[in-house]
């Protein structure tokens, strides 16, 4: 049975969370339309037109920031502030600081996306900010964090929900992460350039743990928070199994923070340090798996809602490309694969079965069944929605199918020895052979951009016939209290 | 709860959050439960074989696993497992799988490598890599060369002769191409002249009166072209000078043109300014048989001399 009060507005902050929802899908466009843009430059370099701000090293940041960042961190702001408050029946602890944290999170996006198209970068991946934009996300951060602690100890109901479990997880570890790996000695008060506190291999090795645990708190420990509350939500079933939420959830954060080094393989990292990263990844492959297992089995017994409803539909199969990419990841990480792997586009077909499959998935099927709860309304199109389904789904299989021949295409040819014992390939026949997967991953992002620009109008429509509903009543109660006097 | 959840035999905490959020209490999937206790095994197997924990200053190296290979000053080493030890096999290796063929071709001449199919063959795969990796960066893909920057070598013509021989000493110690700037030397219709002059021994249709005013110039003092190029204008391998007769043009693109004034302006922009290129020295970045290798490769890519 649906549940949603529809007068929630005034018991909880919802406008705060509309807020997150609406730059999260602008961010998603600008974002994945960079994507598409930086794919194309590889496959046709020409685009790169000779301007420096847009050639290929200096969008691709702007591309990963907006997505994770922007997308993911507006889209998670917006679902934790959601579920927290519903969850512990309570409004949000300091309204004030909630708009604080939406605009330093805003600002530190699109400040960091204009400081790499001028050049301005820390070359630590995903961590590229530089240093006062750092600051900013570091103070952002420690406001959420005091918001979320706050407003779960004044809950009204006894036991906190799984779904904040996780979210508090992400939330502690994305501080702990960003403060270390951005330790910076600045040149000079007013220069945007630092040195890191750390040197050679320590350094690799913090902006991998960093790197890797951006992947294992942002990308999916936060998303597991938004899928245990809107799966169950939509689907109008309990959650499968506490005692495996328990279990995965314990395993997963601590297991997560030892894998990191699997990303320094056959480098100077020493061969003890590979050989753990690689070992807690094997072992990390159940412990992920039970997020899947919970969500797929709370569907049990209701599947025949896949034929009705769409938003299901989004959440199921990000459950099955988490499962997927959560058994691709450990299998990467083995030295003997990743001596294959490495360095190619698998590790990028890889990321993005996790990125386009599970986090913008989940949080497409969450912002649909929010954005209608938030305005008070129903969706405008449902038929924009099923759209939107098919080109994502498309989109991410050419993607994923593209990278994976391209990656293990270019890894076999890299180590392709003759029956004489020389080398097979040339290094240009390797980017010559990548052009047509290169090509194909193009269109297949092109797809998946074309569903979020759907998704974005159908948002906006619904958002203007929300006001003109709302007008109209507006003018029924007028003219029944003008007959009343 | 839920009024079309049907009735389990699994009962949920007891717990209700936002209305209808409710939890289950199954237990742990046995397959579940059994995969995680398949990989704890998987990594216990894996630390025991491998260098995993550290101890004190030092750390597990892991048993079984040793690996023995012989060192650049060809002392046999045995160690423990580890990366760097195991591309110094891999990479020991390899070079034994070519050894065999490097032997046969160490001392091999290049037209006894030529009639054996086998060597052929060796050669080719070799220099083709060698080649690709280290040449086709200005010479191109296939050895075409870019006009007016980088020679063909895909053709017949060799400013440095195309015997083995000279192909062989050019990559091993380069080369200098240099002509003098005539910019000073010549006035603009002297230019002008002498540039129709090269025109026409490459074949273009040059009135008389020009022609006669060029070859002074160009076998006279005032251009003294004859030095290097030879009053033939056939050039002169042993200082690089190019063939003017052959049709084949290296610098000045005047295939890439179309009528007469343009082709004698393309000539005329390299009289006028000279030339100066360089060939690096190949000696001391490729092995004596890779020089050999590469020598075959490039002579048949263009049917040496």
């Amino acid at each position: 049975m649906a549940v949603s009060t529809g007068l929630g507005g005034e018991q909880y902050d919802y406008d705060i969370v509309r807020k997150f929802t609406i730059m999260a899908l602008v961010w998603g466009v600008l974002g994945m339309f960079a994507g598409v843009y930086i794919a194309s430059e590889l496959a046709w370099p020409m685009l790169n037109f000779d301007i420096p701000e847009i050639t290929f090293g200096r969008l691709r940041p702007v591309h990963t920031t907006l997505v994770i960042f922007g997308f993911g961190g507006s889209a998670l702001f917006a679902t934790s502030y959601y579920v927290v408050q519903r969850t512990c029946q309570t409004r949000l602890w300091n309204s004030g600081l909630a708009r604080f944290t939406f605009w330093g999170w805003q600002i530190a996006v699109g400040s960091a996306a204009l400081s790499y198209m001028l050049g301005y970068t820390q070359a630590r991946e995903y961590a590229e900010m530089v240093w006062p934009i750092d600051i900013l996300i570091a103070v952002t951060w420690v406001a959420y964090l005091l918001i979320y602690v706050q407003t779960l100890r004044q809950r009204s109901q006894p036991h906190i929900y799984v779904a904040n479990w996780f979210f508090l997880a992400f939330i502690l570890a994305t501080a702990l992460l960003h403060i270390f790996n951005n330790m910076a000695v600045p040149v000079s008060m007013f220069s945007l350039e630092s040195y890191s506190l750390h040197s050679g291999v320590q350094d690799a090795m913090t902006q991998w743990w960093y790197g890797h645990n951006a992947v294992g708190f942002f990308l999916t420990a936060a998303f597991l928070g938004m899928m245990y509350y809107f799966v169950p939500k939509q689907v109008g079933r309990p959650v499968y199994s506490y005692r495996l939420s328990i279990i995965h959830f314990w395993a997963l954060i601590f297991l997560y923070m030892w894998v990191g080094a699997h990303h320094l393989h056959w480098t100077a990292l020493p061969d003890w340090t590979s050989t753990l990263a690689a070992t807690f990844s094997i072992l990390l492959l159940l412990p992920s798996w039970g997020g899947m297992i919970n969500g797929i089995m709370t569907l049990s017994g209701a599947w025949d809602k896949l034929r009705t409803d769409p938003v299901i539909r989004f959440l199921i199969v990000s459950l099955s490309f988490y499962g997927m990419s959560t058994f691709e990841g450990p299998l990467m990480s083995l030295k003997s694969v990743n001596a294959l792997s490495h360095y190619t586009d698998w590790t990028i077909g890889h990321v993005h079965s996790g990125a386009l499959g599970w986090v913008a998935m989940i949080s497409f099927g969450s912002i649909y069944h929010l954005v209608p709860r938030l305005w008070n309304t129903k969706m405008y199109s449902l038929k924009a929605i099923y759209l939107h389904f098919w080109l994502a789904t498309i989109g991410i299989v050419l993607y994923i199918s593209a990278m994976w021949v391209a990656g293990i295409g270019q890894g076999m040819m890299l180590r392709g020895f003759d029956q004489f014992g020389n080398l097979a390939y040339t290094f240009i026949e390797t980017v010559s052979f990548l052009h047509k997967p290169y090509f194909v991953r193009a269109v297949g992002g092109a797809l998946f951009v074309m569903g979020i620009m759907i998704m974005a109008w159908n948002v906006f429509m619904t958002v203007r016939q929300s006001k003109r509903e709302e007008a109209e009543l507006e003018a029924k109660i007028a003219a029944k209290m003008a007959q009343a006097s | 709860m839920s009024k079309e959840a049907p009735k389990q035999a699994v009962q949920t905490t007891g717990h209700a959050w936002d209305g209808d959020l409710q939890e289950f209490n199954n237990p742990l999937p046995r397959w579940w439960l059994w995969g995680f206790y398949a990989t704890v095994v998987f990594a216990l197997v894996y630390w025991l074989l491998f260098p995993a924990w550290p101890v004190g200053k030092t750390y597990t190296k892991g048993i079984l696993n040793e690996i023995t290979y012989t060192d650049a000053k060809g002392q046999e080493i045995s160690t423990h497992w580890n990366t760097r030890s195991l591309l110094a096999k891999e990479m020991q290796e390899s070079r034994a799988q070519q050894q065999q063929y490097v032997a046969q071709l160490q001392d091999a001449g290049y037209r006894e490598i030529r009639a054996d199919q086998k060597k052929n063959e060796f050669a080719y795969s070799m220099a083709k890599v060698l080649f690709a990796d280290n040449c086709a960066a200005c010479h191109q893909g296939g050895g075409a060369g870019v006009i007016g920057h980088y020679p063909n070598l895909a053709d017949d013509a060799w400013l440095w002769g195309g015997t083995y021989g000279q192909i062989e000493t050019t990559i091993r110690e380069g080369h200098m191409g240099f002509m003098p700037a005539f910019e000073d030397g010549l006035t603009e219709q002297e230019l002008d002249d002498v540039a129709l002059y090269v025109l026409a021994k490459s074949g273009e249709k040059v009135a008389g009166e020009q022609m006669q005013r060029g070859a002074e110039i160009f076998n006279g003092e005032t251009g003294g072209c004859h030095y290097c190029h030879t009053k033939e204008a056939n050039g002169m391998t042993s200082m690089g000078s190019a063939n003017l007769t052959d049709h084949i043009w290296t610098i000045a693109d005047v295939p890439g043109k179309s009528d007469l004034a343009s082709k004698k302006d393309a000539v005329k922009q390299v009289i006028r300014n000279g030339v100066s290129r360089k060939m690096p020295a190949w000696k001391d970045r490729l092995s004596d048989i890779e020089i050999r290798m590469l020598t075959f490769y490039v002579h048949q890519l263009g049917g040496g001399k």
